[in-house]
Protein backbone atom coordinates (compact mmCIF):
# COMPACT_ATOMS: atom_id res chain seq x y z
CA UNK A 1 0.00 0.00 0.00
CA UNK A 2 1.46 3.63 -0.74
CA UNK A 3 2.13 5.96 1.94
CA UNK A 4 1.61 9.74 0.98
CA UNK A 5 2.70 12.67 3.24
CA UNK A 6 0.64 15.57 2.91
CA UNK A 7 2.31 19.22 3.52
CA UNK A 8 -0.12 22.24 3.13
CA UNK A 9 -0.58 24.88 6.17
CA UNK A 10 -4.51 25.11 5.52
CA UNK A 11 -6.49 22.50 7.23
CA UNK A 12 -9.00 22.66 4.73
CA UNK A 13 -6.93 21.39 1.96
CA UNK A 14 -5.08 19.07 3.75
CA UNK A 15 -8.33 17.53 5.20
CA UNK A 16 -9.99 16.99 2.19
CA UNK A 17 -6.68 15.68 0.45
CA UNK A 18 -6.28 13.19 2.74
CA UNK A 19 -9.74 11.75 2.68
CA UNK A 20 -9.68 12.16 -0.70
CA UNK A 21 -6.67 9.65 -1.60
CA UNK A 22 -7.52 7.01 1.36
CA UNK A 23 -11.09 7.05 0.33
CA UNK A 24 -10.25 6.55 -3.64
CA UNK A 25 -7.03 5.02 -3.44
CA UNK A 26 -6.90 3.33 -0.27
CA UNK A 27 -3.08 5.45 0.35
CA UNK A 28 -1.69 5.67 4.08
CA UNK A 29 -1.81 9.18 4.43
CA UNK A 30 0.35 11.45 6.94
CA UNK A 31 0.53 14.88 7.06
CA UNK A 32 2.18 17.32 8.16
CA UNK A 33 0.89 21.57 8.53
CA UNK A 34 4.45 23.25 7.60
CA UNK A 35 7.29 22.49 5.51
CA UNK A 36 9.35 22.04 8.72
CA UNK A 37 7.30 19.16 10.16
CA UNK A 38 6.93 18.10 6.44
CA UNK A 39 10.87 17.22 6.42
CA UNK A 40 10.81 15.47 10.05
CA UNK A 41 8.31 13.70 8.98
CA UNK A 42 9.44 12.41 5.72
CA UNK A 43 12.73 11.92 7.06
CA UNK A 44 11.39 9.54 10.39
CA UNK A 45 8.87 7.70 7.73
CA UNK A 46 10.25 7.76 4.51
CA UNK A 47 6.96 8.21 2.50
CA UNK A 48 6.67 6.86 -1.41
CA UNK A 49 5.84 10.12 -2.27
CA UNK A 50 5.26 14.31 -1.04
CA UNK A 51 1.92 16.22 -2.20
CA UNK A 52 3.35 19.63 -0.88
CA UNK A 53 1.65 22.82 -1.17
CA UNK A 54 3.81 25.78 -2.91
CA UNK A 55 3.06 28.79 -0.42
CA UNK A 56 3.45 28.32 2.92
CA UNK A 57 4.36 30.53 5.78
CA UNK A 58 8.33 30.18 7.30
CA UNK A 59 9.49 27.72 4.83
CA UNK A 60 7.83 27.75 1.25
CA UNK A 61 6.93 24.37 -0.76
CA UNK A 62 10.33 25.05 -2.76
CA UNK A 63 12.57 25.97 0.26
CA UNK A 64 11.33 22.79 1.50
CA UNK A 65 11.82 20.86 -1.15
CA UNK A 66 15.60 22.14 -1.95
CA UNK A 67 16.11 21.21 2.32
CA UNK A 68 14.87 17.38 1.11
CA UNK A 69 17.21 17.08 -1.62
CA UNK A 70 19.80 17.87 0.88
CA UNK A 71 19.39 15.03 2.78
CA UNK A 72 20.28 11.41 1.19
CA UNK A 73 17.50 9.81 3.19
CA UNK A 74 14.93 12.38 1.50
CA UNK A 75 16.37 13.22 -1.84
CA UNK A 76 14.62 10.10 -3.14
CA UNK A 77 11.66 10.86 -2.71
CA UNK A 78 8.94 12.16 -5.68
CA UNK A 79 7.79 15.62 -4.53
CA UNK A 80 4.76 16.64 -6.12
CA UNK A 81 3.56 20.30 -5.69
CA UNK A 82 0.52 21.77 -5.60
CA UNK A 83 -0.25 25.48 -6.07
CA UNK A 84 -3.16 27.74 -7.15
CA UNK A 85 -0.82 29.87 -8.82
CA UNK A 86 -1.62 29.45 -12.92
CA UNK A 87 0.46 31.88 -14.37
CA UNK A 88 2.82 30.87 -17.18
CA UNK A 89 5.74 32.62 -15.04
CA UNK A 90 4.97 30.71 -11.91
CA UNK A 91 4.65 27.51 -13.46
CA UNK A 92 8.03 27.51 -15.07
CA UNK A 93 9.95 28.55 -12.45
CA UNK A 94 8.25 25.36 -10.51
CA UNK A 95 8.68 23.22 -13.03
CA UNK A 96 12.83 24.57 -13.04
CA UNK A 97 13.19 23.14 -9.31
CA UNK A 98 12.79 19.07 -10.36
CA UNK A 99 10.14 18.37 -8.57
CA UNK A 100 8.32 15.13 -9.99
CA UNK A 101 5.32 17.33 -10.93
CA UNK A 102 3.02 20.62 -10.91
CA UNK A 103 -0.32 20.01 -9.74
CA UNK A 104 -2.75 22.71 -9.22
CA UNK A 105 -5.55 23.93 -6.89
CA UNK A 106 -8.16 23.74 -6.51
CA UNK A 107 -8.04 19.84 -7.43
CA UNK A 108 -11.23 17.31 -7.78
CA UNK A 109 -10.69 15.41 -4.89
CA UNK A 110 -12.80 12.31 -7.00
CA UNK A 111 -9.69 12.38 -9.30
CA UNK A 112 -6.72 13.86 -6.98
CA UNK A 113 -5.50 10.18 -6.78
CA UNK A 114 -6.09 8.97 -10.58
CA UNK A 115 -3.80 12.29 -11.33
CA UNK A 116 -0.80 11.60 -8.44
CA UNK A 117 -0.85 8.02 -9.95
CA UNK A 118 -0.52 9.40 -13.46
CA UNK A 119 2.16 11.87 -12.88
CA UNK A 120 4.27 9.67 -10.73
CA UNK A 121 4.12 6.49 -13.11
CA UNK A 122 2.21 4.47 -10.37
CA UNK A 123 0.00 2.52 -13.27
CA UNK A 124 -0.40 -0.51 -11.38
CA UNK A 125 -2.16 1.56 -8.65
CA UNK A 126 -6.05 0.52 -7.71
CA UNK A 127 -7.57 3.73 -7.99
CA UNK A 128 -10.69 2.17 -5.46
CA UNK A 129 -10.46 0.13 -2.47
CA UNK B 1 -22.76 -0.17 -7.03
CA UNK B 2 -19.58 -0.83 -8.38
CA UNK B 3 -16.36 -0.46 -6.18
CA UNK B 4 -15.65 2.70 -8.25
CA UNK B 5 -19.07 4.06 -7.67
CA UNK B 6 -19.09 3.18 -4.28
CA UNK B 7 -15.46 4.90 -3.20
CA UNK B 8 -16.81 7.99 -5.01
CA UNK B 9 -20.52 8.16 -3.45
CA UNK B 10 -18.48 8.00 -0.01
CA UNK B 11 -15.67 10.44 -0.53
CA UNK B 12 -18.46 13.20 -2.41
CA UNK B 13 -20.58 12.55 0.98
CA UNK B 14 -17.69 13.20 3.10
CA UNK B 15 -16.32 16.28 1.13
CA UNK B 16 -19.73 17.63 1.61
CA UNK B 17 -19.88 17.15 5.63
CA UNK B 18 -16.30 18.85 5.71
CA UNK B 19 -17.86 22.08 3.39
CA UNK B 20 -20.32 22.36 6.27
CA UNK B 21 -17.43 21.76 9.18
CA UNK B 22 -15.51 24.73 7.14
CA UNK B 23 -18.09 27.06 6.68
CA UNK B 24 -16.71 29.12 9.71
CA UNK B 25 -12.98 29.38 8.13
CA UNK B 26 -15.18 30.51 4.77
CA UNK B 27 -16.99 32.84 6.40
CA UNK B 28 -13.92 34.41 8.32
CA UNK B 29 -12.39 34.81 5.42
CA UNK B 30 -15.34 36.26 3.35
CA UNK B 31 -15.49 38.95 6.55
CA UNK B 32 -11.96 39.54 6.04
CA UNK B 33 -12.41 40.54 2.55
CA UNK B 34 -15.78 42.50 3.32
CA UNK B 35 -13.34 44.75 5.84
CA UNK B 36 -10.58 45.11 3.29
CA UNK B 37 -13.37 45.92 0.04
CA UNK B 38 -14.66 48.67 2.80
CA UNK B 39 -10.88 50.08 3.47
CA UNK B 40 -10.34 50.59 -0.04
CA UNK B 41 -13.97 52.55 -0.31
CA UNK B 42 -13.05 54.50 2.46
CA UNK B 43 -9.93 55.08 1.70
CA UNK B 44 -7.94 53.35 5.04
CA UNK B 45 -6.29 50.22 2.87
CA UNK B 46 -3.04 49.89 4.92
CA UNK B 47 -0.01 47.54 2.79
CA UNK B 48 -0.76 44.84 5.43
CA UNK B 49 -4.45 44.55 4.90
CA UNK B 50 -3.67 44.49 1.23
CA UNK B 51 -1.83 41.67 1.78
CA UNK B 52 -3.63 39.59 3.86
CA UNK B 53 -6.73 40.29 1.09
CA UNK B 54 -4.85 39.03 -1.54
CA UNK B 55 -3.90 36.31 0.26
CA UNK B 56 -7.07 35.20 1.49
CA UNK B 57 -8.91 35.27 -2.07
CA UNK B 58 -5.62 33.29 -3.40
CA UNK B 59 -6.71 30.57 -0.79
CA UNK B 60 -10.11 30.77 -1.46
CA UNK B 61 -9.49 30.72 -4.81
CA UNK B 62 -7.41 27.39 -4.09
CA UNK B 63 -10.23 25.67 -1.68
CA UNK B 64 -13.52 26.25 -2.90
CA UNK B 65 -13.03 24.25 -6.05
CA UNK B 66 -12.33 21.35 -4.21
CA UNK B 67 -16.32 21.14 -2.81
CA UNK B 68 -17.31 22.05 -6.30
CA UNK B 69 -17.63 25.85 -6.44
CA UNK B 70 -15.68 26.10 -9.58
CA UNK B 71 -17.69 29.76 -10.27
CA UNK B 72 -16.39 30.94 -6.72
CA UNK B 73 -12.61 29.78 -7.90
CA UNK B 74 -13.30 32.18 -10.62
CA UNK B 75 -14.33 35.04 -8.60
CA UNK B 76 -11.89 34.27 -5.73
CA UNK B 77 -9.00 34.47 -8.38
CA UNK B 78 -10.27 37.87 -9.76
CA UNK B 79 -10.53 39.35 -6.46
CA UNK B 80 -6.99 37.96 -5.60
CA UNK B 81 -5.76 40.16 -9.40
CA UNK B 82 -7.00 43.32 -7.83
CA UNK B 83 -5.04 42.98 -4.99
CA UNK B 84 -2.25 42.06 -6.75
CA UNK B 85 -2.83 45.08 -8.60
CA UNK B 86 -3.72 47.16 -6.42
CA UNK B 87 -6.87 48.69 -7.32
CA UNK B 88 -8.86 51.59 -6.28
CA UNK B 89 -11.51 50.38 -7.12
CA UNK B 90 -14.07 50.37 -4.20
CA UNK B 91 -16.95 49.29 -6.24
CA UNK B 92 -15.48 46.21 -8.61
CA UNK B 93 -14.20 44.85 -5.22
CA UNK B 94 -17.41 44.93 -3.04
CA UNK B 95 -19.55 43.45 -5.99
CA UNK B 96 -16.90 40.52 -6.32
CA UNK B 97 -17.11 39.96 -2.63
CA UNK B 98 -20.71 40.07 -2.37
CA UNK B 99 -21.00 37.81 -5.77
CA UNK B 100 -18.56 35.37 -3.95
CA UNK B 101 -20.67 34.70 -1.04
CA UNK B 102 -24.17 34.33 -2.87
CA UNK B 103 -22.14 31.72 -4.84
CA UNK B 104 -20.57 29.90 -1.68
CA UNK B 105 -23.50 30.50 0.26
CA UNK B 106 -27.18 31.51 -2.15
CA UNK B 107 -29.37 30.91 1.19
CA UNK B 108 -27.32 33.95 2.90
Amino acid sequence: MRRVLIVDDEDDIREVAALSLEATANWTILTASSGREGIKVAAAEKPDAILMDVMMPEMDGPTTFRQLQLNPETSGIPVVLLTAKVQGVDQRRFAGLGVAAILFKPFDPLTLAAQIAEVLGWHDEPQNP
Amino acid sequence: MSNANSAEATTSKLIAELWVRNRPLILERLALLDQAAAAVESGTLTSEQRKEAESTAHKLAGSVGMFGFHQGTALARDLEAEYVAETQDAQRLLTLTASLRSTLFPGG
